[in-house]
């Protein structure tokens, strides 16, 4: 950490020693001078660093605004309720892309809730001890995986299985019921809302599991043996008893998935289909999302209005984000606020 | 009460919860069942989509695609370009983002952890940990892009790094609050400046965790292809000037894939094989590493 | 080893013995709980006090490296290799926690939680469990007007209470209290001394405490176990007064812990 320095190198310090004594004295600073300076630039790049944090997030802020100006000028909040996007007239309307971001993250949502209910359910509950890394990392892997590849796999593997398995013969059942019907009309080529919340469902249940799997794990043991010991099967103590305790980390994890899903651009892109309609609410038609607007159409789209329009839906969209975001920080420390007036 | 009358109650009680139990043993049973199917649901999902990759990648993998450029359409040729720019942009961009969140990561664990600048930072780098990554893609294009009237490989870096700096802070913070407070105290005790402190001793406790969160930041960046979309875009031929719109693996195989030529097709399933191999190989290593380390 | 023959036995224990993995915990033990008394297990940390309550209601199964051979007859029958279920058992043989463990919910849904397994009462039939309930827990007065809160917000000693009466309002007929005070102040701690006496009169007590005193204000019964094995059982005042084991006049007198 530091040397004995020659006597002259020292500083002037009335508790000085010699460097015979060194081994009996704490050891000097090696370089006393500079100590405090570069103690204070190093604390300095800390801070810095902590500050442009914050300064990113203003910037993204801002730029968003300034460079979606035109639209927000031009339209107001009405962007939100028109469902026109017409590139050459130059009247755009973000309805379509939002309902489609919506509408994905919430089929991908339902699908995923459970299913991650029931892998967090079996890898505390049931699953023997030797089993629960392997499958627990398993789960894991699936959440590294990148979303290009599911998005790749998404459009070229399983829209195909997707449509021959579930479109037509859904299509063949309910085609002509009234209203559900309409749900399923289209081409039944494997792409569109469907499609795409399945996918994302895949996508977001590596997340939501793993974060049930730890909240459930730090459930307290005596509390499930006093459940147990009144005589509650295993399905009983998890739901009435361990899901209410564990509930803030539950809904926390969800809305982790959730803002994965609606941020999502690749796995998305690839399998909706791309195409600005709102005409049919059918879960198999082309339709489109945020992310896979912007994906698509930005890097051509005309300076002023086009441009202004894709990056309004991106200010939407990380306003969207954000507002999930809040809402479950805001229940983590409602949580945490209870927890803390009954003990 | 007497006891004919107890046990006349006892066994009323008994046959009572008998009759209940059944139903719920029932209940319990199917739920359990769909706990073992969801899980079973979730490995199905995995295998298919690993098998298929690998599947399909190794069949479209060759020496070719290793060294020859970004072909036009219906015409042989490779990645070498796409490998490379991804390489390179994502290598510059840690270098450029994990020191910042390192700094950061440091300045909420050791400087003021309760403080108001603090706060803000750990409230504002939730938003950017969870902030879609196209819209750091915009970002980056309206204020590099535009400015300098081209997409860039830089803006690409820019981007990328945008990403690293939220995932470092949050586990290099996290990571140094494990550190016990006595080893930062016995530093102290000798009279060693605050910096030393920082870098030998705590930084040094740390380190496995730390370099496990860049690791993990790195196989993130790794597969992201939002953020590239409009700042480095793609590039058919090769480039090494990072001021030139530059070819990404992730970018590539978006525009392959979603054309409807063979060649290109089969030249996407390498890529998306090459990156997942290449991300699911850094997570274990992050894992072997953190483990490792551990004991 | 001594066995109790002045009263019926509701749990009698037949050469059991019992591992954690490959660890011996529990030695050969035979012993007879008699009804409608309260016995009391007391012996030095690890002496598998804690261990043998717990097989009276099979908690142990959830444990797949513990295992549990011999015989343990309730009313007879064998409830170690009994058919009949698990839940039905422990319906009859009552557990309270070194912790208090109310469950994240209202008072009222605490109590009503263990009946909803079991009866389907109508809503004056189940509040006038919760009542008979929480009054044979001594804890009806302090909360009868808050029976909407929440479990967790009464004091540590209500909230044993609570989970005494959980335990009661299912009507078993063993009760089990393992060291039920020790996360107890010493006024909450006479409160369920005094509830322990009380409820004999009901139901067959077991408690384990490592607390002697508290043994021998409670209990009517006691077993002195040390290192899994089980070195005399007797009434309350014999062990105490009239030791037949050195071992256990060593640990009564305190000269090891």
């Amino acid at each position: 950490m530091s040397s004995t320095l020659p006597a002259t190198e020292l500083p002037l310090n009335p508790s000085v020693k010699t460097p015979g004594h060194a081994m009996t004295t704490p050891p000097r600073p090696k370089a006393a001078r500079s100590g405090p300076l570069f103690d204070r630039i190093f604390a300095w790049l800390a801070k810095g660093s902590a500050i442009f944090t914050l300064v990113m997030l203003m910037a993204i802020l801002g730029s968003l605004l300034v460079s979606a100006w035109p639209a927000i000028a031009k339209y107001g909040l009405g962007f939100l309720a028109s469902t026109t996007w017409d590139p050459v007239k130059e009247e755009f309307g973000g309805l379509v892309m939002i309902y489609g971001t919506l509408m994905t993250s919430l089929i991908a949502l339902l699908i995923a809730v459970p299913v991650s209910f029931g892998i967090a359910l079996f890898l505390t509950e049931l699953s023997p001890a030797w089993l629960k890394r392997p499958l627990g990392t398993a789960v894991e892997l699936l959440a590294a995986v990148p979303s290009i590849v599911y998005g790749m796999w998404g459009l070229l593997v399983f829209s195909p299985v997707l449509s021959t398995y579930v479109q037509q013969p859904l299509q063949a059942m309910f085609g002509d019921v009234p209203y559900l019907g309409a749900l399923f009309s289209g081409a039944p080529v494997g792409i569109g809302i469907l499609s795409a919340g399945i996918i994302l469902a895949i996508m977001i249940i590596p997340f939501i599991s793993a974060v049930m799997r730890d909240v459930f794990e730090v459930t307290p043991t005596l509390l499930k043996e006093s459940a147990y010991g009144l005589g509650a099967t295993t399905w009983e103590v998890v739901s009435k008893v361990v899901l209410p305790y564990t509930k803030s980390g539950v809904v926390g994890g969800i809305m982790l998935g959730l803002g994965r899903a609606i941020g999502e651009t690749m796995a998305v892109t690839f399998v909706i289909g791309n195409f600005n309609q709102l005409d049919s609410l059918s879960l198999f038609q082309a339709a489109n999302s945020i992310t896979s607007a912007l994906a698509n159409e930005f890097a051509e789209a005309g300076e002023g209005l086009h441009q202004g329009a894709l990056m309004y839906l991106g200010l939407v969209l990380f306003f969207i984000t954000f507002v999930i975001l809040s809402l479950s920080k805001l229940l983590l420390s409602q949580l945490r606020k209870n927890e803390g007036a009954k003990s | 009460m007497t006891t004919s009358e107890m046990l006349l109650k006892a066994s009323a009680l008994e046959a009572t919860r008998s009759a209940k139990y059944a139903k719920r043993k029932r209940v319990n049973q199917i739920a359990l069942v769909l706990a073992l199917g969801a899980m079973a649901f979730g490995l199905f999902w995995l295998f298919w989509i690993l098998f298929e990759t690998i599947r399909l990648g190794i069949d479209g993998l060759n020496i070719a695609t290793l060294t020859q450029m970004t072909p036009p359409p219906n015409d042989e040729g490779g990645l070498a370009n796409a490998i490379y720019g991804s390489l390179l942009m994502v290598t510059l961009a840690t270098c450029v983002g994990a020191p910042i969140g390192i700094m950061a990561g440091i300045y909420l664990a050791e400087y003021d952890p309760k403080g108001w600048l603090s706060s803000a930072t750990r409230f504002v780098n939730d938003i950017l940990l969870s902030a879609p990554s196209i819209v750091i893609g915009l970002f980056v294009y309206a204020v590099v892009v535009s400015r300098f009237k081209s997409f860039s490989g830089w803006a690409g870096i820019v981007a990328l790094a945008l990403i690293v700096i939220p995932v470092v802070i949050r586990t290099t913070e996290n990571m140094l609050q494990l550190v016990p407070a006595g080893l930062r105290e016995a530093a102290y005790a000798l009279g060693t400046p605050k910096w030393k402190v920082i870098l030998s001793i705590t930084l040094k406790a740390a380190r496995a965790g730390v370099i496990t969160g860049v690791m993990l930041a790195v196989a993130r960046i790794a597969g992201e292809t939002a953020p590239l979309l409009f700042t480095a875009l793609s590039n058919q031929f090769w480039t090494s000037s990072l001021s030139q719109p530059m070819a990404s693996l992730p970018v590539t195989i978006f525009k392959f894939a979603m054309s409807p030529y063979e060649n290109w097709q089969k030249l996407a399933w390498a890529g998306v094989f090459l990156i997942t191999v290449a991300v699911l190989g850094l997570n274990i290593l992050a894992r072997a590493w953190a483990g490792k380390n551990k004991g | 080893m001594q066995t109790a023959t002045t009263n019926a036995s509701k749990i009698s224990v037949k050469d059991l013995n019992f591992y954690y993995g490959k660890f011996h915990a529990l030695k050969g033990i035979n012993m007879e709980i008699p009804e409608k008394k309260v016995t009391a297990f007391i012996g030095p940390s690890g002496c598998g006090k804690s261990t043998l309550l717990r097989i009276f209601n099979r908690m142990f199964e959830l444990y797949p490296e513990q295992r549990a051979e011999g015989q343990i007859l309730l009313d007879g029958e064998n409830l170690l290799t009994s058919k009949k279920d698990v839940a039905l058992l422990r319906a009859k043989v009552g557990m309270v926690f070194q912790k208090p463990t109310p469950f994240p919910m209202s008072i009222y849904d605490n109590i009503t939680f263990g009946v909803k397994l079991f009866e389907d009462l109508n809503t004056t039939d189940m509040e006038e469990r919760v009542e008979w309930a929480l009054r044979k827990a001594a804890l009806w007065s302090e909360v009868k007007d808050k029976l909407n809160q929440s479990g967790s917000s009464l004091s540590g000693g209500q909230q044993q209470r609570l989970c005494i009466a959980r335990g009661i309002a299912i009507k078993p007929e063993v009760l089990l209290l393992d060291e039920p005070c020790s996360a107890l102040d010493p006024i909450s701690t006479s409160k369920v001394e005094e509830l322990i006496t009380e409820l004999k009169n009901d139901y067959t007590v077991v408690i384990v405490t490592h607390n002697m005193q508290q043994a021998a204000r409670c209990s009517d019964y006691t077993a002195y176990m040390y290192l899994g094995d089980l070195m005399e059982f007797g009434a309350t005042e014999d062990i105490f007064f009239k030791p037949k084991r050195k071992e256990t006049e060593d640990y009564i007198t305190g000269r090891f812990g």
